[in-house]
């Protein structure tokens, strides 16, 4: 696909149960979204409102049970698991709210080990491509620490930097502030914040602290696995 | 949606093509991270190597030793045996000892023709294994013939000191009988053996001497020499051969005392070891044995009881000393004691139990003192090199058949020397042991042969003696001789009970010219037909019961043994080709069962590795859901993250072998060059082929344990890693650290 489709992420009439036992529980209901390029989208709910679902359905980490989400045109119903991965790899980055990094990795090789997935980059552009994202997030000094001997914050700039190193289109980030004090979360932010201008990647994060809501260009707010305000001036989806 | 409509965005760089490089740092990574699992799955493969590669290692050098001792001493590599034989060839075990029907080679030189057109075979010696007994006179025969001849040859300085040594035994066995009539109640033969004894021992007996010797030494041959204490009547077991062929076949063979027997001679030639053990000098022998395991094996008499045992025994034999001794000379070796052993109370045989309290102490002294005072003064061995002596056998018809025959030397496997296989055969020419076995010479096959021409005797075969005694007269008639139909098939009936299980159709192995004679009690006869000596061909064209074959190249034995087996069939030659191993009987079967238990052993190391690992892997699997579950969202497929479990194990699998391996050749190493002693154990004498063994490395059993520990590595880590690959990348969201 390329930058001529004007929503990256378009998520038409989505619906999400999961099994429980012989019953069914559905997380999302109906839902319609679209995610312009280089958008810093917020999507606010409480607790169990359907919101972690509606990113994993976008992170392609999981599939709709019917309707569609296309992630830069691509129906994610229509790939197996490869091509999932595929996906994952080299269109999109996460950033976990537990941070997620890998333990017996040191922080650069943290950040490096999406581009040896990837492969075709030189040890030298690697190296390269690794400092540039290390020095962003501000973390140049900790470069052979491993996540045990990090902050909290300082494992979200890891996460951060690692989710950005491929360069991906859209940066997923299931409350990526949840776990930090406020002073760091809002660090965090404004580090993703500056990114996304900087780079034009598309920042979609799932959140319910107003203050991470402030910082966001659009805020979808999700309750009982629904848009009720799509943050475009109005309730989204048809019930 | 269906899967079948599912694919991959074409227009992304694949990532399939994941580097190992990546793989490995991350494996060896995770195992440091894991130390738990690194010391637990570590230590099991690396001590399952280690096992396995020393097993192996140690159990491979003892089937060489085993093979070297076996093939360069005995059997050769392959074993010619006749395809008429029921039994299988058995050199040791208990087959061996018994009565086995081998059937007979009946043309060695076409056998022999035909293997040696075997590039790969050096030599064909033939063979034929049989026991024997020595007809040995005790020590008063021996004082008595030495008497005897001393007379004979008119010598009566020499007469008179041997009349005083035999009257000294008689003395000492005298006493001997005296003490057990206070044991014993039934006591009317003691009692008669003490009158003449007495007799024997008084001046008035040997007065008569003189004027009577034959009176005296009838009553001296036949009532006082049966008194004396016996020899062993041990078994030799002996192989009969082509003596020169044997010595140049067997490249270790070492004549050790004597001479090889002349070409075309009857000889014997003792194995050194077994002629020790045996013939020697009981006292001198215990001390040769403890000074071998002194010196050879490093063990001391004051630790070890086992030796010391020995030392008490040695006590119980002084007799065989003592009454060996004439007069003269028991007084010098009890004025030596004297000042050996100052204040010693008692008489010669207390000095010598005396003597014999050995320590490690005074060992060397006395051994010495042994050899130079108290040697020189007794007979070392019942038979000595030079002697002739005589031999009885059973023969193959079960008649007894004795052969008066030369000792020419003794003989050794250098190497092989404390080999207990290596020992336990000593040698003969095989014109002797054809004697003994009861097999026909070609002179006597044709005397025989001339025999039944002159009185019109035919040879027939089971079937028709039976269709001439019950079935069709004309038949029977026809295929019999002429002459007297009785005696037609009396010849051949006594061939066919002489050798129960042989072919009598063949020709029969039989002398049974032999057989009438030792039936008609005439020994005398049969020793008579011996011939002194003989040419090459005669002694090839007889029959002969087996043959060795000597490999140029032994690795090349399977094939050599298929196609003499080719050979025997094309040219219908009747014998098949055996292996070595085939041939050593239960005892050499032992290195199967040694290496049954090491590999089952093995097997359950194995497989309880198999089971840990795989269980230490699923658990790591759980431990690592998130992990996993991270790396799949971020991008890492199925196929990598089976991978990277597969690879972990095998670099834990390789680093774990690759320091079992090491420490087990390190200690292969260590023990080639000091060597793993025996320590005078028969068992492990026999399984290293000699006193130590001195184990190489093994480039095949290395190989063998780097795959193995390679193959249980993935099998353990296929379940969990296939549990790992299944992990959905959604985890990833739910994870909490």
């Amino acid at each position: 696909m390329s930058d001529n489709v004007p929503n990256i992420v378009e998520i038409e009439n989505v619906v999400k149960d999961y099994p429980l036992g012989k019953l069914s529980v559905r997380a999302l209901s109906d839902v319609n979204l679209t995610i312009e390029r280089g958008e810093f989208l917020a999507i606010a709910a409480p607790s169990g409102a359907g919101k972690t679902t509606l990113l994993n359905l976008i992170g392609c980490v999981d599939t709709p049970t019917s309707g569609t989400v296309r992630i830069d045109g691509q129906s994610t119903s229509e790939l197996n698991d490869s091509g999932l991965t595929k996906l994952r790899l080299h269109k999109l980055g996460f950033i976990f709210q537990s941070f997620n990094l890998i333990a017996v990795l040191d922080l650069y090789q943290n950040v490096e080990f999406p581009l040896l997935l990837q492969g075709g980059l030189s040890r030298k552009e690697r190296d390269a491509r690794v400092r540039e994202m290390v020095e962003k997030v501000g973390l140049t000094k900790q470069l052979r620490q491993r996540p045990n001997e990090l902050s909290g914050g300082q494992r979200q700039r890891v996460a951060i930097a690692r989710a950005l190193v491929t360069r991906p289109m859209i940066v997923l980030a299931d409350e990526p502030t949840a776990n930090l004090d406020s002073t760091t979360g809002a660090n965090i932010i404004e580090l993703m914040r500056d990114i996304n201008h900087a780079e034009k990647t598309t920042f979609i994060f799932s959140t319910h602290d107003p203050m991470v809501m402030d910082r966001a260009d659009r805020v979808a707010r999700m309750a009982d696995g629904k848009i009720i305000d799509d943050g475009r001036g109005g309730a989204v989806g048809a019930a | 949606m269906a899967a079948a409509a599912r694919s991959g965005p074409p227009e992304m760089a694949s990532n399939s093509s994941i580097s190992l490089g990546l793989l490995v740092r991350l494996s060896l990574r995770s195992i440091f991270a894991h130390r738990i699992k690194l010391l637990i799955v570590g230590s099991l493969l690396s001590f399952g190597t280690f096992l396995l590669v020393f097993g192996t290692t140690l159990l491979a050098n003892v089937e060489r030793a085993m093979e070297t001792s076996v093939t360069g001493s005995l059997t050769g590599h392959i074993q010619l045996v006749s395809l008429d034989g029921t039994d299988q060839l058995a050199f040791t075990g208990p087959d061996a000892g018994s009565d086995q029907d081998l059937g007979v080679i009946e043309s060695f030189p076409k056998v022999k023709e035909a293997a040696l057109s075997i590039p790969n075979v050096k030599a064909v010696v033939p063979m034929g294994r049989h026991v024997t007994i020595p007809l040995l006179g005790n020590e008063l025969d021996d004082a008595i013939q030495e008497l005897r001849d001393a007379v004979d040859a008119g010598d009566p300085a020499l007469t008179a000191r041997l009349v005083r040594k035999s009257k000294r035994a008689i003395g000492l066995i005298l006493d001997d009988y005296r003490r057990r009539l206070t044991l014993l109640s039934n006591s009317e033969e003691i009692e008669e053996a003490i009158l003449d004894l007495e007799k024997a021992g008084s001046d008035e007996l040997w007065a008569r001497l003189e004027t009577e010797p034959a009176e005296v030494f009838e009553f001296l041959e036949t009532r006082v020499a049966k008194l004396g204490e016996g020899p062993s009547h041990a078994f030799i077991p002996f192989i009969g051969t082509d003596l020169d062929a044997f010595a140049e076949s067997f490249e270790t063979f070492t004549l050790v005392e004597g001479e090889m027997v002349p070409k075309g001679h009857r000889g014997f030639l003792f194995n050194k070891t077994y002629y020790e053990d045996v013939f020697k000098n009981r006292i001198a022998r215990g001390i040769d044995k403890l000074h071998e395991a002194r010196s050879l094996d490093g063990r001391l008499i004051d630790r070890d009881p086992a030796l010391q045992l020995q030392v008490k025994q040695l006590a119980k034999f002084t007799s065989f000393v003592t009454r060996q001794l004439d007069p003269d000379d028991a007084v010098e070796l009890e004025r030596k004691l004297d000042e050996l052993l100052p204040g010693t109370e008692g008489d010669l045989d207390r000095k010598m139990v005396a003597l014999l309290e050995l320590n490690d102490e005074n060992f060397d002294r006395r051994r010495t003192f042994f050899y130079e005072e108290i040697a020189p003064k007794i007979r070392l061995y019942s038979v000595k090199v030079g002697d002739h002596f005589t031999l009885r056998s059973s023969t193959k018809a079960g008649y007894p058949k004795s052969i008066n025959i030369k000792v020419y030397g003794t003989f050794q496997f250098a190497g092989l020397e404390r080999s207990a296989i290596a020992s336990a055969y000593s040698i003969m020419d095989l014109m002797s042991f054809r004697d003994l076995y009861g097999l026909m010479t070609v002179e006597k096959r044709e005397e025989l042969d001339s025999i039944r021409a002159e009185v019109g005797v035919a040879e027939l075969s089971r079937d028709e003696v039976e269709d001439a005694l019950f079935g069709d007269v004309d038949d029977a008639e026809e295929e019999a001789a002429e002459g007297d139909r009785f005696a037609a098939f009396q010849l051949p009936d006594v061939e066919s009970d002489a050798a129960p299980g042989a072919d009598a159709g063949a020709g029969g192995p039989i002398d049974i010219a032999e057989r009438v004679a030792a039936i008609a009690g005439s020994e005398a006869a049969a020793q008579e037909s011996q011939q002194e000596t003989f040419t090459q061909e005669e002694l090839e064209r007889g029959t002969v019961i087996h043959a060795a074959v000597v490999l140029e190249d032994p690795s090349g034995l399977s094939q050599a043994i298929e196609r003499l087996n080719e050979l025997s069939a094309e040219r219908d030659l009747g014998f098949k080709a055996v292996a070595w191993s085939e041939v050593t009987g239960i005892i050499g079967q032992l290195i199967v069962v040694v290496g049954a238990v090491l590999y089952i052993t093995i097997a359950i190391i194995f497989l309880v590795a198999l089971v840990i690992i795989n269980n230490s892997m699923v658990m790591a699997t759980m431990d690592r859901v998130s992990e996993i579950g991270t790396m799949r969202a971020i991008g890492a497929g199925r196929r990598f993250v089976l991978a990277l479990f597969l690879v972990e194990t095998l670099v834990l699998g390789g680093i774990a072998s690759g320091l079992g391996a090491g420490a087990a050749t390190a200690l292969t190493l260590f023990l080639g060059n000091v060597g793993i002693p025996a320590s005078s154990n028969d068992f492990l004498i026999f399984l290293f082929g000699g006193p130590a063994l001195y184990p190489e490395v093994g480039l095949l059993q290395i190989g063998i344990g780097l795959f193995a520990i390679f193959v249980v590595s993935l099998l353990s880590t296929l379940y969990p890693a296939r549990l790992a690959a299944r992990i959905e990348p959604v985890v990833a969201m739910q994870a909490k650290e």
